[in-house]
Order: structure tokens, then C-alpha cells, then sequence
């Protein structure tokens, strides 16, 4: 005994006999609107074959596709391992000529850096003149100079030509 | 404990910020000194031992006295002081202090005359000399020591 279900495909794939499908129609409560479903379950068939079939690949089609893959790979495979055996040799060289750059800016970084911190240094521990002047009217011919003595660590301000006093100016 | 955490680095800070300024006060040394050549010339004063020899080689003579002096503890590196002799003044004006020593203005006067003047920083690793002007058969020489 079939279910109505089955009747209900059975009658939508026209696979009723004469007779089942009397009984089956006699027994739809509104048969215009099942007809309306029937048109409407044909429609979707038809809509779901044709669109799912252009994405199914036959077989003969999936096989060719496997090959073209495999010849392409194969095709690349020697190019790779001439890559392979090249890489060692271009690695070293690269790694030679990496070292030689690095070498040669710690170089130059350090020749600038040395050559900022130098006089930076020097300053740190020698005492400095930052000017000097004398009055003109005073001492018109007075000339001033300023040098380090670095072995003793002294800073001195030299001056020649100051107006000359007479030897009591000495006293305490 | 988790609320108090940004008031301990804040407090960490700001004394690592100030660690630098919180330095120990420094005397510096400022003298008025007459060079000579003298048949029995007396011993160098304690304060120019370190450089008698440069003194010597230098200015080419034998005895060296002291005739005005000060002696300045510096604590802000702002305070001013004077060094004086009969005649002469030396105006010591210290206008800041860095990690090197300290910047002065140096004034010589002569009695109210000034004779020579001078932008320095003196570093407390070295003497400042500067020479002045011929005095009878002598020099005289100004000397700053960090001490």
C-alpha cells in the first residue's frame, strides 16, 4: 500500500497507472491548485538539471584535466631543481657580499660617531674660554689668545700688550 | 596594590629625573697671584701645587704668592663672588652648571677700572689660569680651581 507521499511523486513524475490515477485525482481536495504544484515541480526539475549540469565535469573531462596538471607540474619540476642546485653557490656569494656592506656602515658609523664624541669628550674635562675681551681705551693694543694644555689638563687665557703697572700694585 | 603601581613609576621617575641636579656642593678656588723671579723664591701655595710646574714652564718664573683670594662653595651654580687684593678685583659671576663644570663671567678690575673680561667654563677637572698684566717686574695671574 502506498503512502500519499509516494502516490504524490509517483503522480508529479507521471508514473500513475490509468487506474491510480483516477483514484489519486478523486482524492485531491483541490485539484486545480495540485495541478499548479505539479507545473511548478516540473519547472524546478528542469531549472536544476540544466543549471547544475554545466558545472558537473565528465569523466573524460576530469581525467584530461588530472593530466594537463601532472604534465604541467612535471614541466616545472626540472626548472626548480636547476633553481636548487644554483641557490648554494648565490647563497654564499650573497652572504660574502651582505657581510662586506655591513662591515664597511659599522665603519663609517663609527668614524662618524668617534668623530662627534671626540671634541664632546675633550670638554667634558678641559675647562673652556667661550670669549674674551679687554678695554680698548685702557689697553689699546692688547691681544688676547687661549690655548689648552691638555697634559696638565689646563686652560689658559693669554693676553699681551695690558697696560703695565708699577710693582706696588703687588701688594696684598 | 594594582591602583598604587602608576604612583610608584611616577615617584621613580621623578627621582631618576632629578638624580642628575642632586649633586654634592663643589668649593672653587679663585686666586689673585703675582709670578716672580726672586733669589730665594718661597714655596708654592697648596692651591697651585698641581699645576707649578706648567706655572713654571710657562711663564717662565720661580715663585708664585698668592695676594687675593676666595674660596666659594657653590650649591645652585648662580652665586657671584669677589676676589680682591689691594689694588685689584677679580668679579666671579657663576651663571649655571652643566655636567662639565660651571659657566663664569670673570671681571678684572684695577682699583674701579676694568682691565679685562671673560666668558669661561670651568671644568672640575681643570684649572683655569689667565694672565694679566705686567707688574713691576712681575705677572699677575688668575687662577680658578675646582676643588
Amino acid at each position: 500500500m502506498k503512502t500519499f507521499e509516494e502516490k504524490w511523486t509517483a503522480w508529479l513524475d507521471g508514473q500513475l497507472t490509468e487506474k491510480e490515477l483516477i483514484d489519486f485525482e478523486a482524492s485531491l481536495p483541490d485539484k486545480a491548485a495540485a495541478e499548479l504544484e505539479k507545473r511548478d515541480a516540473k519547472k524546478l526539475g528542469a531549472l536544476l538539471k540544466r543549471e547544475l549540469g554545466t558545472h558537473v565535469i565528465a569523466n573524460e573531462e576530469f581525467f584530461s584535466h588530472q593530466l594537463r596538471e601532472r604534465i604541467a607540474r612535471e614541466n616545472v619540476e626540472p626548472f626548480r631543481e636547476q633553481a636548487a642546485e644554483v641557490s648554494p653557490w648565490w647563497t654564499i656569494r650573497r652572504l660574502f657580499w651582505t657581510g662586506t656592506a655591513s662591515l664597511a656602515l659599522f665603519l663609517v658609523f663609527a668614524v662618524f660617531v668617534m668623530r662627534e664624541k671626540n671634541p664632546a669628550e675633550q670638554s667634558q674635562y678641559l675647562s673652556q674660554i667661550l670669549n674674551a675681551r679687554v678695554d680698548p681705551v685702557v689697553s689699546p693694543n692688547a691681544t688676547i689668545s687661549m690655548f689648552e694644555a691638555k697634559g696638565d689638563r689646563v686652560t689658559v687665557l693669554w693676553t699681551e700688550g695690558l697696560q703695565s703697572l708699577p710693582a706696588d700694585y703687588a701688594a696684598k | 596594590m594594582v591602583r598604587s603601581l602608576p604612583f610608584v613609576i611616577a615617584f621613580i621617575a621623578l627621582i631618576m629625573s632629578a638624580a642628575p641636579g642632586l649633586r654634592a656642593a663643589e668649593t672653587v678656588w679663585s686666586g689673585l697671584v703675582i709670578a716672580e723671579n726672586v733669589a730665594q723664591p718661597e714655596s708654592i701655595p697648596p692651591e697651585l701645587t698641581r699645576i707649578e710646574r706648567l706655572l713654571k714652564e710657562l711663564f717662565g718664573y720661580n715663585q708664585f704668592q698668592v695676594i687675593g683670594q676666595s674660596r666659594k662653595t657653590l650649591t645652585t651654580g648662580q652665586e657671584d663672588w669677589l676676589a680682591t687684593s689691594k689694588f685689584f678685583g677679580l668679579h666671579v659671576d657663576a651663571r649655571g652648571e652643566s655636567e662639565a663644570g660651571y659657566v663664569l663671567n670673570l671681571k678684572l678690575y684695577k682699583e674701579k677700572e676694568l682691565l679685562l673680561e671673560t666668558d669661561a667654563k670651568l671644568s672640575k677637572r681643570s684649572p683655569l689660569v689667565i694672565k694679566g698684566p705686567q707688574v713691576g717686574s712681575g705677572q699677575l695671574l688668575l687662577v680658578l680651581v675646582v676643588q
